[in-house]
């Protein structure tokens, strides 16, 4: 949700002329309804072409999980490949790929989600798979005990072995001391390795019912044709209780925190992240809003201010980003990261002076009115353009309503975010970029540690 | 509110979050599986499954018009005006083929069109940009080089985009300064490549699979090659490579005929004068055998190469499903079933061929646990082998055509997806109805035209192989699951 963060941040100006071309485009309609059981649906109808994306997104993720038993809900979702009452293992994906379809499933902290993008008339097939592996699971074991090896291949591809993802994955854990976001998605391997197999089915029974989850459908359909699809294959399936989820909720200022890294890598690098609240989690929305419009004003462009002054006005880092997720079911980071410029003998030491001068001057001085505007014109040509993919548009649906908000959200985030002033951007940054919020990562080349 | 592309040019990834935190949201892509898998499969209980009437799906028609400017660049058009937008995509045959002895100048060249026109620095030309809500977007590989325009389609925000990405493309000013600082963050992306496995086999791959060619060289050029590429070099390769003649564009979008061809013509007019560049060389045929690189990562990467076709092969088409039933990247391919979902050795195996201007690579991509890589390579050589010699089965190249004929309407769904078509067809000099044409041949193939072609092009003992990991001592293969193989269920047609 990088992209909203930036596309919506601006708006701050009270004046907000629409110009009438961004939306000379009907609005595409959008309809939800809740099936007796529980089960929610949002249509978003777009006919340009023949095609459908359907998508189901359940509300478990890792910060669900406990120590000792992380990685449950990605195994989980590995194994929703291998077989349910009506097809075998791995079947299903045969099935859908005969059909021309692309499939795949995702996991984060906060959710896990199946989707098929296919031509619109196999959409029947992809929901009759999809609410199959939500009632009847199979969950044989000799699956697992290959899909695990499968598992912990996918473990040391994108993290054991990428020296960059294994430092983030430590960051965040220290990051968030009290929260199951301090969780890796993945799991530590030492969770993979005793990892069992009833565990998964206790893990299925628990939290895949209608009643946790969202279904989405965008493309060339109507809502009434969905209904229907969704009553004959999903109605059946009971409702069931599902664990009361507590939202991740933070220690406000944890103090300042400080991890020093050696891995495998030839140049050093920084990271920062500061607690803050998220949309959900926020007493006042608008702290929210001027934190993603913070994020924009630093890192909103090329022309933003990271790589307009860091990257090429000091000259002070080969790279630099930032990055703010309000849309995350309990707190959230603010995060900084940065790669100093070796070539011009800069150091993490420059660099952290130079990341906080931009953090203290929008404490300090409010944003310029061309800056604003220009973050503006961003998010209003962003909403325009998002709508050229289906499963972006059914992605961020599928998003918002599983960690507590509402799609309704895309349409009225305009409003919201036109309400926060200059004034507000700068309360944010005061109250948020302090040293009681802040952990630190140096990470560092691993010749050092012989130093 | 989704990811769309930062209109910058990023070289390595401006740090870890970048590169992190995209990995963090969608964790945990590939949950997949394999295709003739098995177990207590009862018969066909999927009610929706029986209910599809077998025809090919419909489809989004496109008119694709095209003509050519004044100064010689061929130009395709799709009109597209359900959304206010449109799609500019300008590519040149100006990719690292065209290096000469100077690797990293089509890079470093394409990396500086927005650095600086008349009378703007880089900081005014992304403003310009992001003031209208628009994205510029760059980058170079080895055949080609992309400028692109994604901008609202209302005259006020169209036009001044239009103006500046003309300049930007057509007479950008090559500060002095902006190459010092873009020549080191190339320094910079060549030292953070040194700790990606993946990266080093890839590069190690192509050095060997084309030996003196220019294709054997990373696009980015080297920390050797890079620093000392001067703005006079750069001068002259964009006043021919970026020339009118060498240019095809590419435009999707909420535009008349005569806005595309005015907008077609300004982009053209703008552009240095000149005809289109010359092809390189064909490769010569690499020396097969295995190079291993030491590496402490916790896996080994394997890559496996011979040398493929060019766009213009007819044997393309069959050469695509051969190798859409090998490992075209799907589950249930023979490489997925065998390695992944039987054995659980890696989690993910695919095979590739890519059409370039001339002969570009098969590849075979995997990575494994380091003490099982010498039983999955020789497993992944005889898997090819095998295919080889018996060419695939009549079920599989029927659920072949059937994947692409159903996957046919998803191709062009998007004004993002037409104009990515619509460069490829212009820059490889294909016919207007390529994307029909391709398909009909598809559907018209027999195993053993499959297998002929397959064998024409690709042979067992050919493979130019790079692994990189550790040295660790070795051990067996699991057995694979022991559960007999079914005939697939298949879905109904004829």
């Amino acid at each position: 949700m990088n992209a909203l963060a930036r596309r919506a941040a601006g708006l701050l100006l009270s004046t907000l002329c629409l110009p009438l071309v961004a939306f000379a485009a009907d609005v595409q309609p959008t309809h939800e309804f809740i099936l007796d059981n529980g089960l929610k649906v949002v249509v978003r109808e777009d006919h340009r072409a023949p095609v459908v994306v359907s998508q189901i997104w359940y509300k478990v993720g890792s910060s669900y999980e406990t120590p000792g038993q992380t990685g449950l809900s990605h195994a989980l979702e590995h194994m929703m490949f291998k077989g349910s009452a009506k097809i075998g293992p791995g079947e299903a994906s045969r099935i859908l790929r005969d059909l021309g379809a692309e499939e795949n499933a995702f996991t984060s902290d906060d959710y896990t989600a199946y989707y098929q993008v296919l031509a619109r008339d196999r959409l029947p097939v992809a929901l009759e798979l999809e609410a199959d592996r939500l009632a009847s699971l199979r969950l044989p074991a000799d699956e697992f005990a290959r899909e695990i090896e499968v598992i912990k291949e996918e473990r040391r591809l994108r993290t054991d072995d990428q020296p960059s993802a294994k430092a983030f994955e430590l960051f965040r854990a220290m990051a968030f001391p009290a929260s199951g976001y301090h969780t890796p998605t993945i799991g530590w391997m030492a969770d993979l390795e005793r990892m069992k197999v009833e565990e998964l089915r206790h893990w299925y029974e628990s939290w895949y019912a209608p009643n946790n989850a969202t279904l989405v459908v965008v493309g060339d359909v109507t809502a009434d044709e969905v209904k229907g699809l969704a009553q004959k294959y999903f109605g059946s399936i009971p409702k069931r209780a599902v664990p009361p989820a507590k939202l991740p909720l933070e220690l406000a200022e944890p103090g300042q925190r400080l991890l020093t890294l050696h891995v495998r890598t030839q140049l050093p690098s920084l990271i920062y992240g500061f607690n803050v609240p998220s949309l959900a989690t926020a007493k006042d929305p608008r702290t929210v809003h001027a934190l993603r419009l913070i994020s924009a004003l630093l890192d909103g462009g090329y022309s933003a201010r990271m790589p307009a002054r860091l990257e090429r006005g000091q000259e002070l880092v080969a790279g630099a980003s930032s990055s703010y997720n309000a849309f995350t079911r309990g707190d959230s980071l603010f995060l900084l990261s940065a790669t100093p410029n070796v070539q011009k003998q800069k150091t993490l030491a420059d660099v952290e002076k130079g990341v906080w001068q931009l953090l203290d001057e929008l404490k300090t001085t409010p944003p310029s009115a061309e800056e604003l505007e220009r973050v503006r014109a961003q998010v209003i040509a962003g909403l325009v353009y998002d709508r050229d993919s289906i499963s972006s548009q059914a992605t961020t649906i599928g998003q918002l309503e599983t960690v507590g908000l509402s799609w309704k959200l895309i349409d009225s985030e305009l409003d919201e975010l036109k309400r926060v002033t200059p004034e507000d951007v700068q309360n944010a940054a005061r109250t948020y970029f302090t040293r009681e919020r802040l952990s630190v990562a140096h990470v560092l080349p691993e010749e050092s540690a012989h130093e | 509110m989704s990811d769309r592309s930062a209109p910058r040019y990023t070289l390595i990834g401006t740090g870890i979050i970048a590169l992190v935190v995209a990995v963090a949201a969608v964790l945990a892509r590939p949950a997949h599986s394999e295709a003739e898998s098995s177990a207590a499969r009862p018969a066909n209980t999927l009610q929706s499954l029986a209910e599809l009437d077998g025809k090919a799906p419909s489809r989004r028609q496109l008119n694709i018009q095209n003509w050519t400017t004044a100064e010689g660049a061929r130009v395709l058009f799709v009109e597209a005006r359900e959304l206010p937008m449109f799609d500019l995509r300008v590519t040149f045959a100006a990719g690292s083929s065209q290096d000469g002895n100077t690797p990293g100048l089509a890079t470093l060249t394409n990396a500086m069109l927005n650095e600086g026109v008349a009378g703007k620095d880089v900081t005014a030309i992304a403003e310009g940009f992001e003031g209208l809500g628009a994205d510029f977007g760059n980058g170079s590989y080895r055949d080609m080089a992309v400028a692109s325009l994604r901008s609202l389609s209302a005259k006020d925000k169209r036009e001044p985009a239009l103006k500046l990405f003309a300049e930007v493309t057509g007479k950008p000013t090559f500060p002095e300064d902006a190459l010092k600082r873009i020549k080191n963050q190339l320094l910079a992306g060549f030292e953070y490549e040194k700790q990606n496995p993946g990266k080093i086999a890839g590069k190690a791959l192509f050095s060997k699979l084309y030996g003196d060619h220019p294709y054997a060289q990373p696009s980015d050029g080297s920390a050797e090659s890079v620093p000392g590429i001067s703005l006079e070099q750069l001068r002259a390769f964009h006043a021919k490579a970026y020339a009118a003649g060498n240019a095809v564009i590419a435009l999707v979008g909420d535009l008349s005929r005569e806005e595309a061809e005015a907008v077609a013509a300004q982009v053209s007019a703008t552009l240095p004068k000149g005809p289109a560049l010359a092809k390189p060389a064909q490769p010569v045929e690499p020396k097969a055998g295995v190079t291993h690189i030491d590496f402490p990562s916790k896996q080994t990467h394997l890559m496996l190469a011979e040398l493929g076709i060019d766009r213009q092969d007819p044997d393309w088409p069959a050469l695509s499903l051969g190798n859409q039933i090998l490992g075209g990247g799907a589950f249930g391919t023979r490489l997925m079933s065998e390695v992944r979902e039987k054995r659980g050795l890696t989690y993910g195996v695919y095979s590739v061929f890519s059409p370039m201007q001339v002969r570009g690579p098969f590849m075979i991509n995997l990575q494994t646990r380091a003490e099982l890589s010498e039983g999955t390579l020789k497993l992944v050589q005889d898997i090819l082998a095998d295919y080889l010699k018996s060419g695939p089965t009549q079920q599989e190249l029927d659920d072949a055509k059937r994947e692409l004929a159903g996957s046919f309407p998803l191709s062009n769904a998007s004004n993002a997806s037409i104009v990515g078509q619509l460069g490829a067809i212009g820059f490889y000099n294909l016919p207007l109805t390529w994307l029909e044409d391709f398909m009909q041949q598809s559907q018209a193939l027999t195993v053993e035209q499959v297998k002929t072609a397959m064998n024409k092009h690709l042979a067992a003992d050919k493979l130019v192989i790079v692994t990189v990991g550790p040295k660790v001592p070795q051990k067996p293969l699991p057995a694979p699951t022991d559960k007999p193989s079914e005939q697939p269920l298949g879905v109904p047609e004829h």
